[in-house]
């Protein structure tokens, strides 16, 4: 599956521009602040329905404007695809394919998977648990449509049961029935949900050593596992009834599947701990190169990569080793952004890839 | 003194200027109903102004009688002129079905359908604590209370097929289950070709679904 055509109409610092891709290796280089970042960014919104960096649709309207149009023309599966994301004020976002509006953005989710990855993916490792449960529904709602419909409507119920327990609280009148209601509410999604991240630690953690011991040539294995509250208690509306004390004097939902974590581990160490910055550095790559094998192979098809700046703070040798990794591996299309010109485009030429290079500068592109 | 602005295009509606205190006043009235902007509004009280005074007398008359002296009904909660409505005083009605609804909209969409014979029951919403309605802003004990009575033998929950709408749903029947009624459940066939709200149902799909309506297992 690969992008041929891009269409920005204010999106970020894009007024209006357009991009014809390679099918291969595209470059985007430039000066900070240029908006590479912000075309991988415009490229993601199109796959997932919503920016990587900023959740509000608001603010990503060129200053001075409020509305954003991107348009993607796709050759997927031998046929070409027209998908629009149209933002305008007041009106609920759309997104649309070949001219039909999706009665629901989770429709299309999976639909063009993508793999994007960026500096700050370090903070996988380093920040709260919310960053890792994001990764795994990231992943799995790309290849299973129904574990983001259980996940929306989880997150739906354990909303309207926080609500009901901060009121409980103002009011001082518990309704222990209105909360089995939710409990019993969640069980459903909650099963499913579980069972599906479960799943995808067993597949991905062989895949995950395996890319680690390539791209870190390391002999240690990396991995991670599953931790869930369910663990200990199996039937989540029992697991839930427990905590109903400690959720009446918090007055919100202190147990459940909003409190699954990742452990990330080089042989039987806690990556958090031990690892020096190298090691984590290797390891978070690993991870999201092994999130593209694993998309790959359930998809049957060639995720889109996004690479950002991966080759800041490395030595000449690991930007060698590196590149050489992603022109000699099975991957499809490739965006890659760069503030060196010359780097990225010296290496692809020394080897027979198809590859377009654009330069990019405040919002504008040259075809190099 | 404040004139009227008239441009090519028209008045200029945006910041009006009227010539009348009496306009203005009627204007803002109207427009202080849901859906009906200033021009709007404008072009209606323009149309009452031009027509007999009687026709304003009637229209005013028929606003105060009706916020005067419309009730809820005691039983059902539906409006109605008297203490208790014309449907839930019907003894031609099946007094043994109740069809619970969210609000009054439903209960007129369901009429017109004529595949009804039972009562209703007027929740009044449904439960979503997000928005502030908790279980006991609904008429829910009192729905309690009609079936306490004995006479009722299924409740049909006609709810829209929503988070909110099952966790309604579910409420009620746990309610029931605790106190050990032996009432049955049933749901209209919920999500098939309504999107969501009960009362843009064309007439035809929300009878079918009324007659072909499923059992709910309550130990769901
Ligand atoms: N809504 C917006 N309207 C206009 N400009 C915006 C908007 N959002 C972001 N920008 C601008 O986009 C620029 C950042 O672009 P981007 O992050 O793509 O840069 P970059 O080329 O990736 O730079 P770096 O090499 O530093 O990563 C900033 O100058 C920022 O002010
Ligand atoms: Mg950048
Ligand atoms: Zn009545």
């Amino acid at each position: 599956m690969e992008i041929t055509q891009l269409i920005l109409t204010n999106f970020k610092n894009y007024e209006k521009e357009s991009f014809q891709f390679s099918s291969q290796i595209n470059c985007l280089v430039g000066r900070n602040g240029m908006g590479k970042t912000n075309l991988l960014d415009a490229i993601y919104y199109l796959c997932m329905g919503k920016s990587y960096f900023v959740p509000n649709d608001r603010y990503l309207s060129l200053h001075g404007t409020d509305f954003f149009r991107i348009e993607g023309h796709f050759d997927r599966e031998e046929k070409r695809e027209k998908i629009v994301a149209k933002v305008i004020p007041k009106k609920k976002k759309e997104l649309e394919r070949n001219g039909v509006p999706y009665a629901k953005l989770s429709e299309h989710i999976g639909f063009l998977p993508v793999v994007i990855i960026i500096p700050d993916d370090t903070l996988l490792a380093t920040e709260g648990s919310e960053a890792r449960r994001r990764f795994l529904d990231n992943t799995i709602s790309q290849l299973d449509p129904l574990y983001l419909k259980h996940l929306i409507q989880y997150q739906k119920v354990l909303r309207q049961r926080n609500a009901a327990l901060k009121q409980m609280g103002e009011s001082g009148r518990f309704q222990e029935s209105l909360l089995e209601v939710y409990d019993l509410q969640l069980q459903m999604p909650g099963l499913y949900i579980s069972e599906k991240r479960e799943a995808f630690v067993e597949e991905f953690n062989p895949i995950l050593a395996q890319v680690y011991r390539t791209i870190s040539g390391g002999a240690e294995t990396a991995s991670c596992s599953y931790r869930s509250p369910l663990q200990k208690e199996p039937d989540l509306m029992e697991l839930l009834r427990k905590h109903r004390d400690k959720d009446r004097i918090l007055h919100r939902t202190t147990t459940g599947l909003h409190r699954d974590d990742l452990v990330f581990n080089l042989d039987e160490f806690p990556l958090k701990r031990f690892a020096s910055q190298g090691q984590l550095k290797s390891f978070i790559l690993s991870l999201k190169l092994a999130q593209y094998e694993l998309i790959k192979k359930n998809k049957n098809q060639r995720p889109l990569l996004l690479l950002d700046d991966i080759f800041d703070k490395l030595d000449h040798h690991r930007v060698d080793h590196l590149l050489a990794l992603l022109l000699d591996g099975d991957f499809g299309q490739v965006f890659i952004t760069d503030t060196d010109q010359k780097r990225v485009s010296q290496m692809i030429e020394s080897r027979d890839s198809s590859y377009r290079e654009f330069l990019i500068t405040k919002g504008k592109a040259t075809a190099l | 003194m404040k004139t009227t602005t008239l441009s090519r295009s028209g008045y200029k509606f945006a910041n009006m200027n009227f010539s009348s205190k009496l306009l203005e006043n009627a204007v803002d009235a109207f427009a202080s109903l849901p859906g009906i902007g200033r021009k709007t509004a404008l072009r209606l009280v323009l149309h009452l102004v031009q027509q007999a005074p009687e026709t304003s007398e009637e229209f005013a008359d028929a606003i105060v009688k009706l916020r005067k002296n419309i009730k809820n009904c005691q039983v059902c909660h539906n409006l109605s002129d008297e203490p208790v409505c014309e449907i839930c005083s019907n003894n031609r009605r099946d007094k043994s079905v109740l069809c619970v609804v969210e609000g009054i909209r439903d209960v007129m969409a369901i009429e017109e359908t004529q595949q009804f014979r039972g009562l209703y029951h007027v929740l009044g919403g449904i439960i979503s604590p997000i928005e502030g309605i908790g279980p006991n802003d609904l008429h829910i004990d009192s729905l309690i209370g009609r079936v306490q009575t004995g006479e009722v033998k299924e409740l049909i929950m006609a709810i829209s097929p929503t988070i909110e709408g099952d966790t309604t749903i579910f409420y009620i029947s746990k309610k029931l289950r605790d106190l050990d009624l032996p009432v049955q459940l049933s749901t209209i066939a919920r999500g098939v070709s309504f999107g969501g709200e009960l009362e843009y149902a064309d007439g035809l799909t929300l009878g079918r679904s009324i007659v072909s309506r499923i059992p709910y297992r309550k130990d769901e």
